[in-house]
């Protein structure tokens, strides 16, 4: 049970740091370049996630 | 007291644009939400996006009669307090409004009320087109007073003669250099305004275990539309920044907190500063060290150009600039945050049971209002002393009235906007408050717009009963 809370924190602080990276990509730290390849990537990560984990039917 | 009519102008005139700004960014992001939600439920039948759209369409209604008439009230405006920038300015400018109302206006106003009012005269075909039409007509508006706004940050195909301006290039005008990155800029403002503004409700509802099938809807929307949103948006405002840095330097030196003409290598990015703009340095800052060069100037160890680069009585008031646009970057980020935090949740399968994640998001319901009004912010005060880059100082363009003429009609604006305000607030939680109404699975009439004219639609008990659409 002490294993899995801490695994989830991991995974918690792990999202946090790929959002960061993802967040200094976008805003151009590495050139134009990367920035248009991270925002690309983004936006189908973010648009896999919706479509594969739909939530409407979720228990709230 | 002597009161200073240039400067009694531009309070009157910021007051009554950041007033008037909120309502069409409003109203552009919930106009493509309401098409987006109608599309959704024209595909799939669901009634809870019926729901959905007939919820949102009361306040959007609001939000655009507010928003047209506080939008005339600018125009007279140019003639009340700034009638020497219009006179100098009108080649240009004029047109461009002119445009908005032949292309924008006319069609917003043609298919307008079929979408707050046919819905059950026109059948759902022609209604969608017609909300798609709207949404349409906001985005051409959105792009004309770009245009014109954008003009008078970067001026372009224009020549002055003895202090007369002629148009020498229409299509330099049109397309000046900062409109293709602010017109995306302030389109993704608008849209992400709606999303946190529909996500919020939602959230609102899910807290208080109310209607939870549209509330399940509407936050799962909003917080996808703002995902991707934010990061096209984080993407574009760094192409803006880039842009300003080149054509006007001063604003971005005054929002980054630095005097210096060049800062200290690696520079720190500054999140709290006390400037003294009178000796030309800070009293005090607080800051991250080496992340300025990281994040402005794209290297470790980059230096920052300081607003000493600009000649003292050419600068911006660094205050103004830099604490607008601390409040719109931080935003992004807390925007950029939640998009993540709402994708990892969507993952885990908790979306709808983090309470801290909705209650964020009732919390951020106005963030993209406050965001869009730190970013006009920046980029007017950033212009100054200008009022046309460059071409017309602010103080130059005044009209030549006495300061009463101003102050009464700057009271009687906010005596007239504080009953709007309020009004329009006391409505919109009152909608709120009353939640969505069930709605029917099918709208009631079919085909065209003759056949809504039909004595049976028109006089038909079901659209009778349904006439006040929500």
């Amino acid at each position: 049970m002490k294993t899995s809370k801490v695994l989830r924190r991991v995974y918690d602080v792990t999202a946090t740091l790929i959002g960061v990276l993802f967040f200094f990509i976008i805003v151009g730290v590495f050139g134009l370049p990367s920035a248009i390849a991270g925002l690309a990537l983004f936006v189908l990560a973010a648009v896999v996630v919706c479509r594969v984990f739909p939530t409407e039917g979720a228990r709230s | 007291m002597k009161l200073d009519p240039s400067v009694l102008a531009r309070i009157q005139f910021a007051f009554t644009v950041s007033f008037h700004i909120i309502f069409p960014t409003m109203s552009i992001g919930l106009a493509s939400f309401l098409a987006v939600t109608e599309a959704l439920w024209l595909k799939t039948k669901n009634p809870t996006y019926l729901q959905i759209y007939r919820f949102w369409l009361n306040i959007f209604a609001m939000g655009f009669g507010i928003g047209v008439v506080t939008g005339i009230v600018l125009s007279f405006e140019f003639g009340l307090g700034f009638a020497r920038f219009a006179q100098i300015a009108g080649p240009a400018i004029g047109p461009l409004i002119a445009l908005e109302v032949l292309t924008a206006f006319f069609l917003e106003a043609g298919f307008l009320g079929i979408m707050l009012f046919g819905l059950h005269r026109v059948g759902p075909k022609l209604h969608f087109f017609a909300t798609c039409m709207v949404a349409v007509g906001t985005l051409i508006s959105a792009s004309w007073i770009l245009s014109a706004n954008s003009w008078m940050q970067t001026p372009a195909g224009v020549a002055v003669h003895d202090g007369q301006l002629t148009v020498v290039n229409w299509l330099h005008v049109l397309m000046n250099p900062s409109w293709p990155y602010r017109l995306p800029h302030m389109l993704t403002a608008a849209y992400l305004t709606a999303s946190f503004m529909v996500a919020g409700v939602g959230a609102w509802y899910l807290l208080q275990g109310k209607h939870l099938d549209f509330a399940r809807r509407t936050v799962a929307l909003g917080t996808a539309f703002a995902t991707v949103l934010i990061a096209g948006q984080v993407f574009i405002g760094d192409m803006v920044y880039g842009t300003m840095l080149k054509y006007q330097p001063s604003k971005m030196q005054a929002a980054e907190g630095f005097w210096e003409k060049q800062s200290q290598s690696p520079a720190p990015y500054y999140w709290f500063i006390i400037p003294d703009q009178k000796n030309q340095r800070n009293r005090f800052t607080l800051g991250t060290p080496h992340l300025g060069s990281i994040w402005l100037t794209h290297s470790l160890n980059g230096r920052v150009e300081g607003l000493k680069n600009t000649p003292r009585e050419l600068q911006p008031r660094m205050a103004m600039v830099f604490y607008a646009f601390r409040i719109m970057y931080c935003l992004a980020m807390l925007m950029f945050a939640m998009g993540v935090a709402s994708l990892w949740l969507r993952f885990r399968g908790t979306l709808f049971n983090s309470r801290w994640f909705l209650w964020m998001l009732v919390f951020m319901t106005p963030s993209g209002i406050i965001a869009t009004l730190a970013g006009w912010y920046v980029a007017e005060t950033g212009r100054q002393p200008w009022v046309i880059y460059g071409i017309l100082k602010t103080v130059d363009a005044v009209s030549p009235v006495p300061s009463q003429a101003l102050l009464s009609t700057l009271i009687a604006f906010v005596c007239v906007y504080a009953v709007f305000i309020t009004a329009f607030l006391i409505f919109t939680f009152r909608i709120i408050r009353r939640g969505p109404v069930e709605a029917p699975v099918y709208a009631e009439a079919s085909g065209s717009i003759k056949n809504a004219f039909r004595p049976h639609v028109l006089d038909s008990p079901k659209r009778l009963a349904d006439s006040q659409f929500s």
